[in-house]
């Protein structure tokens, strides 16, 4: 499969930059064709101008500032997100992926007034994650980064699409143990993929 | 009340500009001490970089380059955010925001073996956030309405312990008329002037 893995940590040092190079790592190993998309390396500018807020509705020439984006994510029939959750929510970086290159015409298309889905050649959703909180705490708040994955993104893509959702909650009190069983349990969805 | 409106929207003549407009002028007429973040204007950089995530757990270090925007924090009782939701949340610079300034010790007390996340900005008694959505109201539901809890809901349990929180939403933006428009912008004046 072609697999776009999208990566949002600006500290390659990191456990959650370890995460992302083991997803890729994973996947080639299976014999996938990995697209490694790493925000911060590639300098990704994460803020819709005005410009482009102007020019939003207007297909095809919106995909302009970001046609590079817009193609690697055309071309995926998997998607992959490697990232941490910061203040319950997405990193902003990779938000504005989302505000910037999934665009009318790319990710949705309007109808009628009515918005259709138009990321139907994605028949995989993963996401790969850490939380500074505790579960029970991410359940009381609603989880909304989890919602995010298995909601929005999973109603844009293929409807009979597999989502999987790894995160390793509660970071903030981990150790090395709960960091390596994490891996492990990474290795083991990457070797199903 | 003094209040803090953080407006995030690239376009000064767009409806969430005028919104932001309505509600400084409401919240003044009402006699509200007010503080402004245009977050656009000022442009601010919402991308947390690496040094400054290796800084984040360092008390004093990480406030380096948002020293004002805690400043206004540590002012205010009430805050108010006034963005377009994009994708079911904010945009990234408001996003951005909350990564570069809701910063441990400053903003909330890491927790410890023993001991939940705590919170330290118990000043702000009340936090607000008013949206221009595309989706639906039922549909923005059925997402989890995840935009609304990562503000409100995530923010206000590091706030005083009595946070008050409330949303007002404009749905299906863009088949909104001009009269629909006005109503809503009409309701936050309202709802502003009448703050407690």
């Amino acid at each position: 499969m072609r697999v776009l893995v999208v990566h949002a940590h600006p500290n390659p040092d990191s456990y959650n930059a370890a995460l992302f190079r083991r997803t890729v790592e994973g996947l080639r190993a299976s014999g996938h064709e990995v697209d490694a998309c790493d925000l911060h390396e590639e300098d990704f500018q994460p803020v819709l101008t005005r410009a482009e807020r102007v020019g939003y509705h207007a297909i095809p020439a919106n995909r302009t500032p970001v046609e590079a984006h817009v193609q690697r994510l055309e071309q995926a029939e998997a998607l992959v997100l490697v990232y941490p959750v910061w203040n319950f929510g997405l990193p902003a970086i990779l938000k504005g992926y989302f505000d910037r290159v999934f665009l009318p015409g790319v990710s949705f298309k309007l109808v009628g007034g009515r918005v259709q889905p138009n990321l139907r050649h994605i028949r995989k959703l993963m996401v790969v994650t850490s939380y500074g909180g505790p579960r029970w705490r991410a359940f009381l708040m609603g989880d909304p980064p989890r919602k995010y994955a298995t909601r929005v993104l999973r109603a844009l893509i293929k409807p009979t699409a597999s989502t999987d959702y790894l995160a390793h909650y509660d970071m903030n009190r981990s150790t090395d143990a709960t960091r390596a069983a994490f891996m492990g349990r990474l290795d083991k969805a990457l070797a199903g993929f | 009340m003094r209040v803090l409106l953080v407006h995030t929207h690239p376009c000064d003549e767009s409806f969430n500009a005028a919104l932001r407009d309505g509600a400084m002028s409401a919240l003044a007429e009402a006699g509200h001490e007010t503080r402004l973040l245009d977050l656009y204007a000022m442009g601010f950089d919402p991308v947390l970089s690496a040094q400054g995530r290796r800084d984040y757990h360092t008390p004093g270090e990480n406030e380096t380059g948002v020293e004002d925007h805690l400043g206004h924090l540590r002012w205010c009782e009430a805050l108010i955010f006034i963005y377009p939701t994009w994708w079911y949340g904010p945009p990234a610079m408001l996003k951005g925001w909350l990564d570069r300034v809701w910063i441990p010790h400053a903003t909330f007390r890491m927790p410890e073996p023993n001991r939940p996340i705590g919170r330290v900005l118990t000043n702000i008694r009340l936090i607000g956030a008013i949206s221009t959505l595309g989706s639906p109201k039922w549909w923005w539901w059925i997402m989890g309405a995840p935009g609304r809890r990562t503000l409100l809901t995530g923010l206000s349990v590091l706030c005083a312990p009595r946070c008050k929180t409330f949303w007002m939403g404009l749905h299906q933006m863009d088949s909104q008329d001009q009269a629909s428009r006005t109503d809503f912008l009409a309701r936050v004046k309202h709802k502003l002037r009448h703050l407690a």
